[in-house]
């Protein structure tokens, strides 16, 4: 009977000690800055960083190409162009015009141009002159930059999924 | 024997045979034990169970309960990476909320299948520990490169640059930018002809007081309250020369070996001395040498510090020299000696020959050594005095001991190759390679070039390079563009992946040539991919532009674009030069889609103008980028003179489709229809504005745009 005791014991203490060997798996930190592939300062904040995945970043990229010039109140080249439009175009962060608009929308728009969805002929399209994955990157950086911050719609429940 | 006897010996055999088993048995149970909590197990696990929490077919259906591993022999990768980052294929797992290490790679050109992990991101591909694979351990030297670095690995194959990695891209430039090529080997970065001025008559131009300060802190940069003071790498208008960490003996002996290299005495000019009495006395003096000044849109490269509701910047280019207190610090003679011919000065300078009026050149010189001067400039600087020759010969050696030369020459000495150490590998190097000193950072690559680059003596004491400060982006982007460099690849298969940089260069010959390097006209614009890209790229400006309005462009340079500060300088250019610029670009300068000769103006009828100016108006609502007579969008260029600027067969090849006469143009490429494209070319013939010659000042502020309108 104290045999039996003993190995228990031994067993249980053996099984202790190597599992204290193993480091529980680590998650490394994350500091969203840190694997950011680039970044944006929040229009409205410039304390508030904005970290942007390779998307996005390529969205940013033809952002400030060819958008910024109506999208912005402030381009590279200085005054902008957006007070000169009537209608006024949004701007980009303006979250509470362009998060209400779904990704289909905002895809099209962009491609087709504004006489095409019923709005202004002075936004031109660009589907002939970006392509399909640019767009989508353009609208995942629109996207990341929205104040107040996009939420994307609630992802469907899976019939599959066990509760 | 007797049984208890027996019995007894039985039971210590027994007991010791029952020990020994169970501890032989528990050693066993260890292993499978330990097999089962390894760490990639742990992780398998907790995806199988992730994955049966979403949309299960397809996760589950792809799942291996194994070691993943990719390997592409002909890379030398082996990426065991996919054996717990499961979902990195999964489009489903995208999303932000999905937890690592099972989230999906955000798209990227390259997919991981072909490619493997290691390759950009680096790591052990063997390992399967979390520690093995990211960090570096004993065994293991090659830590995970910080996503904040990772488009050096696009650079280590692309040697040319891409849209996709500015970073990549800026720190290329930036080294090109802060010479480092001067004094370490680096790949694709190329050595110009001048790196820093030549020195050989560097004591005609400046003093010796000034040598002394520029010496000591040549970053001189404005505060706010528009004073010169000494502060960090914060404008990109600062000097590219670093700063060198000298004693006050160093810079007495440097400057006055620099002060007495008078190799080639300034001859003054005279200028013509009836111009000199007639405006010697004249208040208006300065301000008419303010506006020439002005006019001739030397902002266009140089900046000068501007005050404007109580914040000084420095406003205007980057090509050449800040100017706002060049007036203390060079000689008058030399200054307009250097004004009329600066390629006598320096054979290789960016700064074109201006054809200067006596009357220009004196009212201009005046300007500069009276305006823009500060008498505080040198303050600080002990008196110097004569250089003994004790000092001179110090100066010598310290000049070669610093390694002056290799970006300075001065007759006599030669040129230094290779001072500092060959970094074409450095962005391979493990870190038992490099030399840490005292330095208390984490051993590793990134942080030593980062420590490298702030401050060189933090790694080594005795190190030669001297300090630059940086920013923290330009300090990211510097690390990047050498972390790219991995010297060459280590496979043949990775060589032939290699995507070379193209070496382009267009120097004409002829008399076009002679004019063209006269002026200088690829510091600022581009021919045929070779030049700068201040200015629109000109290589089918003869197919886009008139003949006429090309001489009357460049005898009298207007502003095309409404939002534009900087303008062409007015070079004061011959009738001769200008029609030789013009000729040469109508006859060579063409794009095969658009033969000037191909469409014929006469064909356009008023009614196809009507219907034209319709299209333009509400149809397409061009006036939102583009200005016609006063109104409309300041992205484009006015419109006012498209009918006097540009050739019909442009405007209609343009119309079909910009990007394919410049592919970085951001005209929209729209589906205009053939009658569309006539319509709006017969419209655009009809704009018509005379370009008027500048006779008085008040023209340069008010440009075209302002003029008004077409016909």
């Amino acid at each position: 009977m104290r045999l039996h005791v003993s190995i228990a014991v031994f067993l249980w203490m053996t099984s202790v000690a190597v599992s204290g060997c193993r480091k529980p798996a680590e998650t490394p930190k994350a500091d969203p800055l840190l694997v950011a592939y680039d970044t944006e300062a929040d229009w409205t904040d410039a304390q508030h960083v904005i970290s942007l995945s390779y998307q996005q970043a390529q969205g940013k990229r033809i952002f400030y190409q060819h958008c910024v010039w109506c999208h912005a109140d402030a381009t590279p080249a200085g005054p902008s162009n957006r007070s000169n439009l009537t209608p006024v175009p949004p701007l980009l962060n303006d979250g509470a015009t362009l998060n209400a608009e779904s990704d289909e929308y905002v895809q099209n728009i962009i491609t087709l141009g504004g006489t095409a969805m019923g709005k202004s002929a002075m936004m031109p399209p660009y589907g002939r002159m970006l392509s399909a994955e640019e767009i989508r990157s353009v609208m995942a950086f629109t996207r990341a930059i929205a104040q107040p911050p996009y939420q994307p719609p609630a992802r469907a429940a899976s019939q599959y999924s066990v509760k | 024997m007797p049984a208890e006897k027996m019995g007894k010996l039985t039971d210590r055999t027994r007991l010791i045979f029952a020990v020994s088993s169970v501890v032989f048995l528990a050693v066993l149970a260890i292993s499978p034990f330990k097999d089962f909590r390894r760490e990639w197990k742990q992780y398998n696990r907790s995806y199988l169970r992730f994955a049966q929490g979403r949309d299960t077919k397809k996760l589950l259906a792809d799942y291996r309960p194994d070691i993943g591993q990719i390997w592409l022999p002909g890379m030398n990768v082996v990426d065991r990476c996919t054996t717990c980052h499961q979902g990195i294929t999964q489009a489903s797992l995208a999303d932000k909320s999905v937890p690592q290490p099972f989230r999906a790679h955000p798209p990227i050109p390259h997919n991981v299948r072909d490619w493997g992990c290691t390759v950009c991101h680096r790591g052990q591909g063997p390992a399967t520990e979390v520690a093995e694979a990211h960090e570096s351990t004993l065994a293991w030297e090659q830590p995970i490169l910080p996503t904040r670095f990772i488009q050096a690995s696009c650079g280590t194959c692309h040697y040319a640059d891409l849209p996709q990695t500015p970073q990549l891209t800026h720190g290329r430039q930036l080294l090109g930018e802060l010479n480092c090529q001067g004094c370490h080997r680096l790949p694709g970065i190329d050595r110009p002809a001048m790196l820093g001025p030549d020195l050989t008559n560097i004591g005609t131009k400046v003093s010796r007081e000034w040598i002394y300060k520029w010496l000591k802190e040549p970053r001189t940069i404005l505060d706010k309250d528009g004073n010169v003071t000494v502060i960090g790498y914060e404008t990109k208008e600062e000097p590219r020369m670093p700063k060198f960490r000298l004693t006050e003996t160093e810079l007495r002996g440097l400057s006055a070996y620099l002060s007495v290299q008078k190799a080639k005495a300034v001859v003054p000019y005279k200028i013509d001395a009836r111009i000199v009495a007639a405006w010697s006395k004249n208040p208006e003096l300065i301000s008419q040498g303010e506006l020439r000044f002005r006019q001739m849109f030397c902002t266009t490269c140089h900046s000068l510090a501007v005050t404007r509701a109580g914040e000084t910047k420095l406003i205007g280019g980057e090509i050449g020299p800040e100017l706002t207190k060049v007036g203390s610090k060079v000689n008058a003679d030399w200054l307009i000696a250097w004004l009329r011919n600066p390629q006598g000065y320096l054979p290789h300078t960016r700064m074109p020959r201006y054809g200067w009026s006596d009357e220009d050149l004196y009212q201009v010189a005046q300007y500069i050594t009276t305006k823009l001067t500060d008498s505080d400039l040198l303050t600080g600087v002990p008196q110097l005095g004569q250089p003994t020759e004790e000092e001179i010969q110090l100066g010598r050696r310290i000049f070669l001991e610093k390694g002056c030369a290799s970006c300075h020459s001065i007759d006599g000495l030669n040129p230094q190759k290779d001072f500092g150490p060959d970094l074409s590998a450095l962005g391979g190097k493990n870190a038992s390679e490099l030399e840490f000193g005292a330095a208390k950072i984490p051993h590793n690559l990134v942080a030593y070039i980062q420590a490298k680059l702030q401050d060189p003596t933090s790694v080594n004491l005795a190190a030669r390079m001297p300090q630059y400060n940086w920013n923290q982006p330009d300090l990211d982007a510097v690390t990047t563009a050498l972390l790219s460099m991995k010297g060459p690849p280590a496979t043949s298969a990775l060589q032939n992946l290699v995507v070379p940089s193209k070496e382009v260069a267009f120097h004409p010959t002829g008399s076009f040539g002679e004019v063209y390097e006269r002026y200088k006209c690829y510091t600022c614009h581009k021919f045929n991919g070779y030049g700068g890209d201040l200015a629109p790229d000109l290589s089918y400006e003869g197919s886009r532009a008139q003949r006429q309005w090309l001489v009357d462009f460049l005898r009298n340079p207007q502003t095309l674009r409404p939002t534009l500060i900087l303008r062409m300088p007015q070079f004061n250019m011959s009738d001769k030069d200008a029609a030789t610029l013009a000729d040469y670009m109508t006859m060579v300068l063409q794009h095969p889609l658009a033969n000037p000769g191909s469409v014929d103006a006469k064909q356009f009828t008023p009614a196809m103008a009507t219907l034209g100016k319709q299209l333009y108006e509400v149809k397409y609502q061009c006036q939102s980028c583009h200005t016609i007579g006063g109104t409309g969008g300041y992205v484009g260029p006015n419109l006012n003179n498209a009918g006097g600027w540009l050739t019909p067969a442009w405007i209609e090849a343009w119309l079909r489709n910009p990007q394919a006469l410049n592919p970085l143009t951001i005209e929209p490429r729209r589906n205009f229809t053939e009658d569309e494209v006539r319509a709006l070319t017969a419209y655009l013939v009809t704009l018509r504005q005379s370009i008027k010659p500048q006779k008085t000042a008040s023209t340069t502020a008010t440009h075209a745009a302002a003029q008004g309108a077409g016909r």
